[in-house]
This record gives structure tokens, sequence and C-alpha cells, in this order.
């Protein structure tokens, strides 16, 4: 029988691999959108679990706001991601430096 | 019943409805020309919103089942985030203009996260927040990327959406994990079941990472690093914007959550935000100290006030939330003064943010310097200036609250942190002759802007013009 | 009128201070002295028309805290008139003098302006006095007493190129603070025991007083003599009797005007005023006062020694006044009241005199000060001259011996102290030394008369060829003070010293004809001569004594204090003891300068340790210097060095040049500007955090 907890687990890892993507990835700044959505996807699985532990329907609900500000955010992410490339000539991590101290 | 639902928001459709109406007018006539008047639109439509809603509201209304609440305070936070956005649009738009970046986005963009903000601040529900929260975040991405062809522009935008988005995962799991052992997303829900005591840990973990999710928006250390790079890659009307309105809602959404779904574990929370209060503060003080570029120093100076404003929502009562309010309203004032400041600063047309070409300011502009002089001395917290008030009042909030070793190393900060205000007013007055001068300014908006916020640093020491007593009253709806 | 004379001063002074730009130097001059001439008639009218009957002028309410409250008000009595004509007097007379004294000063060079700074000191020196005689309490006297201690520093380093003008206004200023410390615990206790600083409550609270106890220093005093002697500390201080005099000589550095007119004939005074003032509670305070006589008849001695081996004429002058306010203290001391009054108005009009007339003998020198440099000066500066010979005839107390009033100002009044003196103690301390004192007195004066004016030219023949009479400016206020040197004791004789009831209706203090006059005879027989009682009755029909409350008139006197009525009635040989001495001393004088000019130089090779004892004012300052310049600096040193430089300094420094940049350069490395590393922070962040949350809230 799988149960809340497994769910929560499976959420819980996945939210954690999204944050490692952010920081151990130095490469390219498309695997960071990726690691957002995972993790933004994680909290999804958490919120339908608990939906449906609960017998709750605010949690379906909140999952949907959350799947289209997602989107709307990878959007974003992408236009921002285009210009820089336009400017830099490059999405390496480890090239979005030019501004410290 | 929606019919009276719908009034209540009524500021926020108005204000969506004119950036949706201004977006399309803007795209099918004669987009960019459109870029001034929408500007000055824009301020007028937060000009009148502000006085609606100050002059209109009355007692606490609660919206689509207690999802939307309309109280004192957010009424307080809401007209703070309109006459400041105003400000700034009319203060941004000769700038914009001469950097040909006033495009008719601008103004919508503005107009669309300032409709996220009041949201946020109204929020009465975990949904509502996050979609205040993103509505605002989301066009403050692109703001804060606004001028296109500029690697530092397009860098600040990057940092801040991939930090943004990684702070908003973190609070939309907490989110979840609230939720989940709540069993609502409703504050008035959550309250009941996260009592003093018998919070469940699950709700406890919620809570920390909502908080970490709010304390990026606010900039509170370790979660201020995206600060200095965006205030010093975006253009300088916009990071005028992202240290005035964005702050004060996040502080106001900030004071709701704590108090309106955790009201009930006060001690559980206080001691994180004592800790972010003073961290922020020591780091926002050394680390400015090292700074030349005067917008990556107010970066810094915006952390450690930050961590003064913390500091009053860390004592957990009435009396600190309207110490934070008043020490917000402060704030955002004399960071509308210094921008206008900065904004002025420029030699052969070109921008310039080098503290270094203030040298032997006072010689060649004295009454700007003085009023320069009197909002960094204000800012420092010297006392004749309102701004030691605003200090002292958090002070006084901590101590009263027990957390005397709070408002001591506050008060050890602020002297630390003097020393990087001072040294803008040395080089203003005693500087060495520099090679290049600033031009001099001609624009009457920056000049009224600076002397207006100066003026209020000095005036408003008779009693800071009645701001304590809205903030009580919006303080006293906000805690029970 | 009382407040035009208080503020008139203050006018000047403002004027002189800031407005002489707008006005012009000469002009800024003319106002301060004017305004003070002002002043000065003002003062003779009120003085002569003064009733005796105290009044209140309250100018304005000033403190009020609590039960503390302090307005600020003019208490006009007969003191205070006495006062009033003393200061306003001298200082017109002074700031006329100035013009002359101050018009080319070798210390400043051409086209500087340091004259209406001078006029604007003295006028506001003029006000602190009259702030500090004319007040209603202790608050605003104490105010008043300390604005004339700023003044007098200012007035002292008022040469300020000179490092011993400087050296010696600090010294003024600190030995002046020891007795202003005492003087302050004693208004702190009088607050504390009465819960005012209004004089008439504190008056109404003396006899209360006089059976109180309190707890001071681990031993339990009786309230009234305790505050007494505090107060008296503080006049010690501002009159330089001896433990704090060290001050005044020094402060002849100051321009000779000012020790005429804050060293010789008012500042130096407010303590003798102090004491009379405060009289109702020194008659309940028998030990304080039996102290202050033996204090007063020491300095008086002591300085009197001193002053005849000194060689600057300014100096000799200055131990002289330090021995006349001994003498005042005396007879403050033994319940005199009126005759320490009585000394303090002569005394000024003839030490005033001397100091100016010293002034324009040092302007005829050219600022030479040393006396063995002078010598047959009478023909050159013959007005000088007399007004230095009046002023001598007054201090020795040359006059008619036993008519009692018939001569100088010095004559009678001196004479009334020791006669005081006397009746208070017969054969005692204080008498004796008075007389000693006095024969001392008429010793040096005369050696300054003779070095100066008598025997043939020393030192610089060049200086001497060129010595000039003063300008009319400088003799006109001489020719002025020594009419009241030669009058001044003479015609107020009865007022201070006649019969009880003449001093009394001239204090307007209540008297009666003695009812309990026999009694009173009683005490008279034991105390004196058995010859003189029976005299008195049959001489006196009537006899007067001092009746009223403490508070009632300008001075307060026991009903046990007959001092002054006992003081006509002491034996003749007492009498004529003053004039005795006097004429001893002037014969010395005579024969060690005129005489014999070898002497003095054969009697200080035969005792050459006592000259130099004497030389060098009985070692007081090398002591003090050993006790506490010297250890006071060492701490100071040693908390300069060590305490102030390497422990605050070195912590601040240390803070602020290393452990502050140190942060900054962590933070700025910190801000790599690597997206990893910002999310990383985040993350750190916010592991922290759940752990604090687990640790200390989740716990429960």
């Amino acid at each position: 029988m799988i149960g809340l907890e497994h769910y929560l687990t499976v959420a819980a890892t996945l939210f954690v691999i999204g944050i490692f993507g952010l920081f151990v990835n130095r490469k390219n700044v498309i695997i960071l959108l990726m690691s957002i959505e995972l993790m933004l996807l994680a909290v999804n699985i958490n919120l339908v679990a608990f939906s449906s532990f609960l017998g709750d329907l605010v949690g379906q609900v909140f999952t949907l706001f959350v799947l289209t500000v997602a989107a709307a955010e990878a959007a974003i992410g992408l236009a921002i991601l285009v210009c820089f490339f336009r400017t830099r000539g490059t999405i390496a991590v480890e090239d979005v430096n030019v501004m410290k101290g | 019943m929606i019919q009276a639902d719908l009034n209540i928001i009524m500021p926020e459709i108005i204000l969506s409805l004119f950036a949706i109406g201004a977006l399309l007018g803007a795209v099918y006539t004669s987009k960019d020309k459109m870029g001034p008047m929408l500007v000055w639109a824009t301020a007028g439509v937060f000009l009148a919103l502000a006085l609606w809603i100050g002059v209109n509201g009355q007692g606490t209304n609660p919206a689509f089942g207690g999802m939307f609440v309309d109280d004192a305070f957010s009424r307080f936070a809401k007209v703070a985030i309109l006459l400041s956005s105003a400000a700034v649009l009319v203060m941004s738009q000769e700038y914009m203009q001469r950097k040909g970046l006033l495009r008719f986005e601008y103004p919508v963009l503005v107009a669309l996260s300032v409709v996220g903000m009041m949201v946020m601040v109204s929020a009465g529900d975990l949904m509502t927040l996050y979609m205040g929260l993103e509505l605002q975040s989301l066009a403050l991405y692109v703001v804060a990327s606004l001028r296109r062809d500029s690697a530092r522009s397009t860098e600040a935008g990057l940092k801040y959406f991939v930090l943004g988005a990684l702070s908003s995962g973190l609070l939309l799991y907490g989110a979840s994990l609230t939720y989940g052992f709540a069993g609502t997303t409703l504050f008035s829900g959550i309250i009941q079941t996260a009592t003093e005591g018998h919070t469940s840990i699950g709700l406890l973990f919620g809570l920390v990472f909502i908080i970490a999710g709010l304390a990026f928006k606010v900039s509170a250390v370790p979660f201020h690093m995206w600060t200095p790079d965006v205030y010093e890659g975006s253009p300088t009307p916009v990071t005028a914007f992202f240290a005035t309105a964005p702050k004060i809602a996040a502080m106001a959404l900030f004071a709701r959550v704590l108090h309106d779904a955790f009201g009930s574990a006060v001690s559980d929370w206080s001691q994180i935000i004592a800790l972010l209060s003073v961290v922020s503060m020591f780091l926002g003080a050394f680390a400015a100290i090292g700074q030349t570029n005067i917008k990556r120093l107010m970066a810094f100076s915006s952390i450690a006030h930050m961590g003064y404003a913390l500091m009053g929502l860390a004592a957990g009562t009435v009396l600190g939330v309207q110490a934070m309010l008043v020490y917000m309203a402060i704030y955002v004032t004399m960071n509308i003064g210094t921008f206008a400041f900065i904004l002025s600063m420029q030699k052969d047309g070109q921008a310039v943010t080098d503290i270094g070409s203030l040298n032997q300011y006072a010689k060649r502009e004295p009454g700007k310097a003085l009023a320069m002089l009197i909002l960094l001395f204000s800012m420092a917290g010297v006392p004749p200036m309102v701004g030691f008030f605003g200090k002292f009042y958090v002070l006084r909030a901590a101590y009263d609250a027990g957390l005397a070793w709070l408002a001591i190393a506050g008060v050890i900060a602020s002297v630390i942190g003097a020393y990087y205000y001072l040294r803008i007013v040395f080089y203003m007055y005693f500087g060495e002759v520099p090679d290049e001068t600033l031009d001099k300014s001609h624009s009457p908006v920056l000049w009224g802007f600076l002397m207006a916020s100066a003026a209020i640093m000095v005036l408003g020491l008779v009693n800071l013009f009645g701001i304590e007593g809205a903030a009580a009253a919006a303080a006293a709806t906000l805690v029970n | 009128m009382e407040t035009l004379i208080l503020f008139a001063p203050l006018v000047g002074a403002l004027i002189g201070g800031f407005g002489w730009r707008l006005t012009g130097e000469r002009a800024a001059m003319w106002i301060t002295t004017g305004l003070l001439f002002v002043a000065c008639a003002f003062s003779w009218i009120v003085f002569l028309t003064h009733d005796g009957v105290t009044e209140k002028i309250q100018l304005l309410r000033w403190i009020e805290s609590g039960s503390l409250s302090t307005d600020w008000a003019i208490r006009m009595d007969r003191l205070t008139a006495i006062m009033l004509i003393v200061i306003t007097t001298v200082s017109a007379l002074v700031h006329l003098y100035s013009f002359g004294y101050m018009a080319d000063d070798p210390q400043w060079k051409e086209g500087e302006s340091y004259k209406p700074r001078f006029f604007a000191y003295l006028s506001f020196f003029t006000f602190a006095m009259l702030m500090l005689v004319t007040s209603d309490n202790l608050v605003q006297m104490f105010f008043g007493w300390e604005g004339v201690g700023v003044a007098s520093y200012l007035l002292i380093g008022f040469y300020y190129r000179k490092p011993t003008a400087n050296a010696a206004a600090i010294k003024a200023f600190v030995v002046n603070r020891v007795g202003d410390f005492g003087f302050a615990l004693g208004i702190f206790g009088l607050y504390y025991l009465t819960d005012s600083v209004k004089f008439d409550d504190i008056f109404a609270a003396a006899p209360a007083l006089a059976e109180t106890t309190v707890h001071f220093l681990w031993a339990d005093w009786n309230a009234a003599n305790l505050i007494a002697v505090l107060l008296f500390i503080g006049a010690m201080g501002k009159s330089a009797q001896l433990f704090l005099h060290t001050w005044l000589p020094d402060a002849m550095e100051g321009p000779t005007p000012v020790s005429a007119l804050i060293h010789a004939a008012t500042m130096v005074t407010a303590g003798v005023f102090l004491v009379c003032r405060m009289s109702p509670l020194m008659e309940y305070a028998p030990e304080a006062t039996a102290f202050i006589t033996i204090l007063g008849a020491t300095t008086a001695f002591v300085a009197a020694t001193i002053g005849l081996v000194q060689n600057d004429i300014k100096r000799v002058i200055a131990y002289s006044t330090m021995s006349q306010l001994g003498y005042m203290f005396v007879a403050a001391g033994v319940g005199a009241y009126s005759v320490a009054m009585f000394h303090l108005f002569t005394h000024a009009f003839f030490k005033a005199m001397l100091f100016l007339g010293a002034g324009s003998v040092i302007h005829a020198m050219h600022h030479e000060q040393d006396m063995r440099n002078y010598g047959g000066l009478r023909k050159k500066i013959p007005y000088t001259f007399a007004a230095m010979l009046i002023g001598t005839l007054a201090i020795t107390g040359v006059g008619i011996p036993l008519t009692g009033w018939i001569g100088f100002a010095g004559f009678a009044s001196k004479d009334a102290v020791i006669e005081s003196a006397f009746a208070a103690d017969p054969m005692g301390y204080a008498f004796w030394m008075l007389v000693i004192a006095a024969l001392f007195t008429s010793f040096y004066s005369w050696r300054l008369m003779f070095l100066t004016f008598f025997g043939k030219p020393r030192g610089d023949k060049h200086t001497h060829e060129h010595a000039h009479e003063s300008p009319m400016v400088m003799l006109v206020p001489l020719g002025v003070l020594a009419v009241g040197s030669i009058f001044a004791g003479a015609i107020w004789y009865s007022s201070f010293f006649g019969k009880t009831n003449e001093i009394a209706s001239f204090f307007g203090v209540p008297y009666a004809e003695a009812s309990e006059h026999g009694e009173a005879k009683d005490d008279h027989g034991e105390a004196k001569d058995d010859h003189a009682a029976p005299k008195d009755d049959k001489k006196k029909k009537t006899s007067y004594a001092f009746t009223g409350k403490p508070g009632e008139g300008a001075i307060y006197t026991g009903k046990d204090n007959h001092v002054i009525h006992d003081a006509h009635y002491v034996p003749t040989w007492v009498k004529l003891s003053p004039f005795i001495a006097m004429v001893i001393g002037f014969l010395m004088a005579m024969c060690f300068y005129i005489w014999d000019p070898k002497m003095p130089k054969r009697t200080m090779e035969h005792n050459r340790p006592l000259y130099n004892f004497l030389l060098n004012k009985w070692y007081f300052d090398e002591l003090y210097d050993a006790i506490f310049v010297k250890p006071a600096s060492m701490i100071g040193r040693f908390f300069w060095k060590r305490g102030d430089g390497d422990v605050i300094d070195g912590t601040l420094n240390g803070v602020a040049m290393g452990i502050v940049p140190f942060f900054t350069r962590l933070a700025g490395r910190a801000q790599s500007g690597y997206i990893f590393t910002y999310a990383f922070a985040m993350v750190i962040g916010i592991l922290v955090l759940v752990t604090w949350m687990t640790f200390s809230g989740g716990a429960q």
C-alpha cells in the first residue's frame, strides 16, 4: 500500500534534486530552468498527495495555479535567457559573473 | 455576495484593467511614443488609488471567504506602495527617456507588479499569497533586464530570476507542508492549528520554508545575495523601484503571514526572525564599507535597513509591527530622496555611480549636498533626523519584547554602518579635488524629490507627520 | 532701577563682545564704559536712598523641578546695596582707566583688535558679579559665582600668548574648582536639609539646622557647622584664604586693571560677602565661625610675611590683598559682619587705587614690574605718587588714634576689625596675629613706596629717562578713588561700626532697647576688663540690642552676640595697638630703605633661610606641586598612555582597522557573482534555520 509518506518522500527527493541542480550545475543556464521546474513539480506532488490524503480539493486547485505560474515563469526565464545570450554570446552559468563583490 | 467581494478588490481590478488596457492600447497604436504619457498616466492612477484607499477604507473586510482581506494594515501598506511607486515612476521618466529605455512596457510592468504587491499585502490565504508574490516577481524579473542590450542588466535579470524562482520554490514547498499539516491554506485556519507549544514539526518546517521564501523578497541575509548584483545591473530607476515598493510589500506580507497565520506561535518564529535581523544588520554594515559603487552601496544599505525592520517584526508585538511600519515608511522616504540624487548623478550625459565622483560636491552644489547630507545622516540614524526615530522605535520594540541583546546588536551595527554613510558626506565636503566633475543637473523633478525628502527628514521630527497613529491602527488590526 | 543696574553691563558685554565689528572699536569701548557709568550712578542712588528694608524683584522663574524651585530674582538689602556701589564704582573707573592702560599693548601686533574683547570681558565680569551679589537664592548665586570664575579665567589669561599667563589662568580656575566643590556641596546639603535653596527659607530653618545632625564622610556632624564650613570652603577658594590662596599672586599675570577690579576690589571679596550673607546660618555654627576666625587671622599673618620680601610690585599688593581679606574674615568670623563689610567697603577703594597706581607706575616704566628697577620716581610721576601715597596712608591705617573715625579709610575699618577681634577673644590668637600683620602691612607698604618713589633710579637708565606721567583717563579714576580712600571710612563709620541702633537701622535689622540689658551687662562683665563695664553704664544711658529672627534685615546677629557693642569698650592700649604697630612698621621701613639702604641686604644675608622661606611663599607652591600636581599628572599620564593609548585606542583601532575590514573583505568574497554560490548560500541559510527551529522552537 502506497501511503502519504511515500509521496512526500518522493516529492522531497525531487525537491532536493532540484535544489542541487541549481548549485551543483555550473555548465548551462537551461539546466537551471529545468531544476526550477523540478522543484515546482515536486511541490505539486506534495500538494496533490495532501489533497488526496485530506480529502480536500484546495490542494489540487493550488496545483493548477502553480502549474500556470510555472509556465509563465519558464516563459519569462527563457526570454531573459535569450536576451542574455544576445549580449554575451554564452549561456554558461560560470559566465554569469560580470557583477560581484 | 460576489458583488461585495468584487467591491472590496475594486482597486486591484481597476489597476489590472488599466494595465491591460494600456498594454493593448500601446501595442496597437504608437508603441514606444506612448511611454512618457503612460508613465504619467500610471503615476496618476497610482495616486488616485492611493487617495481612494487611504480616504475611503473602513474597517476589516474579508473577501472570497477570507482569501483576500482588506483591513487597516493592508491599506497602510497599499498607500505606501502606491505612493512610492508613483514617486519612482515620475522620477524615472526623464532618465529612462534619455537612455532610450522608456518603452511602454515599463509603466505597464510596474503597474502589474504593483497589482501583485497589493494582492500580497491583502493575502488571507496561501494561494493568494503565492499568486500575488509571483505576479509581482515575474514583472520585476522583466523590469530588471529592461535594458536588453546591456550585459549587466540582462545578467541582473537572469540572476534575479533564477534565485527568485528558487525562493518561490522554497516558499511553495513550505506552503505545501503547511497545507498538509494544517489541512487548510486559509490563514484563519492555520492559526487555529498552529498554537503555541502544540505546533506540529511539519507545520514548523513549513513555516521555516515560507520564512526563507519571504526573507528572499525582503533581501534578508543569507537570502540577500541577489540584491547587490540586481541593484547594480538594473537601470537606476528600476533599482529605485526595487528599493522601495517591493520592500514594503514583502515586509507587510511577512508581518501578515507571521501574525495572521502563525500569530499564536510567536515564540517559535521570533528567534528565527531575530537571527535574520541581526545577521542582516551586520552584513549590510560590513559589506557596504567596501563598496565604491553607490548603487551597490545602497543595496547593502537596504539589507541593513531590512535587518532593522525585521527587528520590529521579531518583537512579535503590536508595538513591533507598528515600529516596523513606521520604519518602512521612513526608509522608503529616505530612499526616494537618495535615488533622486543618484539619478541626477551624471557626467557628459552618462550616468555615474562611482562614489569617488562625489568628491568636493558640496563646493559645486551646496544645496543638493546639504540635502544629501541630511538624508545620509538620517539613514545612519543620527539623532535629530527622522531616521533616528525609526531606529529608536524598532529598538524600543525589541527591548520591550525582551530582546535586549538584539537591540544592543542593532546599536553596534548602526555605529559600524554610520561609517559608510558618513564616508560619502566626507567625500562631498572634504574630499580631494576630483579630476572630472559631475554635470550640473537641471531636472526640477529630481531636485524636488530630493529636497522634499530631505525636508521631511528634518521636519518630520515634530510628529513624524502623524504616521505613528496610522501605523498603530494598522498594527492593532493585525496582531490580536 | 536695580534691573537696569544688573543688565547694563550685560548689554555692554554683548555689544563689546559681538557687536564691535558693527559699531567699531572705539564706539564699543565707549558704550561699555558709558553703560557702566550709568549703572554706577544708579547704584549710588539706590545705595543712598535705600532704607534698609529687604525687597525682592523677581525677574523670571528659572528652574522648577520637583521641590526645587528657583527664581531669578534680585534681593535688595543693605548688603546688596553696599556691594552694588563697590562693584559698579570700581568697575566703571577701571573701564575708564583701561582706555589709557590698554591703549597700546606690546603683547599685540599692530592692527590686531583686542580692546573690545577686553572691555567685553570686564563688563561680563561685572554682570556676573552683580548677579552674585543680587541673588535671592543659592543657585543663582552659584551661577554668578561661576560666572565671575569664568571671567577671571578669561582675564587672567588675557595675554594668551604668554605661557605664564595661561598657566596662571588655569591655576586660578582649578584652585577655585576645589573651593567651588565645597560650595556646591554646601548648597546640596542645604537643599537636602531644608528642601529649598531660597535664602528666606534657609534663614528661617537656620535655628533648626543647629539642632540637626547629619552623617557625612564617616562621621556625624552638626548640620549648621558642616554647612557653614562647606560654604566657607567655597569662600576660601574665591577669597584666596590660606591653602587655596596660591592662585591669587599668579593671577597678577593678567592686565593690571583686571587685578584692580577682580583681584582686589570685587571678586575676591565674594567670599566675605558669602559669609556675611549667610550670617543667620553662621550665627548658629560656633565651631565653623571659630574656624573662619583662625584661618582668617593666619592668612592675614602669612600673607603679610610673604609680602615683606616680594620684589614684583603687583605681587606685593596681591599679598597685601590676601592679608586684608584675612582681616575681613576675622571680623566675619567673630560675628561682626558689619565690620567685615566695612573693611570690604573701604578696602575696595584703597586697594583698587593701589593697583591702579601700580598700573600707572608700570605703564610709566614700560611694563617693568620689578621694584628693584624703580627708584626716585616721585618727580617723574607726581600725580601717581600722590595717589599711591594716599593709598598707602589708607592701607596702613593712618588717623588720629582714639577718635576712632578721624583718619584715612583703612584706619577706621582696620581698627574696627582689630577691636572686634579683641572683644570676641581678649588677648586671643586672632587679635595678636592681626596686630602683627598690621605692623608688617605698614612695613611692606612703605617699602613699596620707598623702593618705587624714593632713592636713586635703578635699573635700565633708558626706561627711567622715558618715564612719563599717565594720561588723564588713568589719573581721573585714581583721583576719584583717592577721595574714597580718604573719606569712605570717616563718613560711614557710624553706619558700619557705630552704636548698635545705628548699625541696625543701616542694615535694616530690627532692634530694641535692650530689655535684657542687665543680663547682657552680666555677660560683658565676664568678658571684659572690670573697669570698662561701669564706664559703659555711666556713659550710655540706653543700650540697644539686635532683635528679630534670622533673615530679617541684611545681616543677623545672634542674641548672645555683643561683639560690636563690646568692641567699643576695649582697653585703650588695644585701641592704640594697630596705630603703634603701624608707626613701628613705618619707622622700620624708613630705617631699611631710606636711612641705611645697605641694611636690607645685610639682614637678608644674616637670615637667609628665613628670607628664602618668605620669598618662596612658605613653599606652598612647591608643596602642592609635590602632593597634588605631580601625582595627578603621573596618574593622568598613566591613563593617557596606557589606558587611553593602548587599551582604548588599541581596541578601537583594532576593531576599526582590523576586524571591520576583515569582515568587509569576507562579505565581498562571499559575493562571488556566481549564481551557484548565491543559491548555495540560500540553501545553507534554510538548513541553518531548519536546524535552529528543530532544536529551539520545535523541540517542545
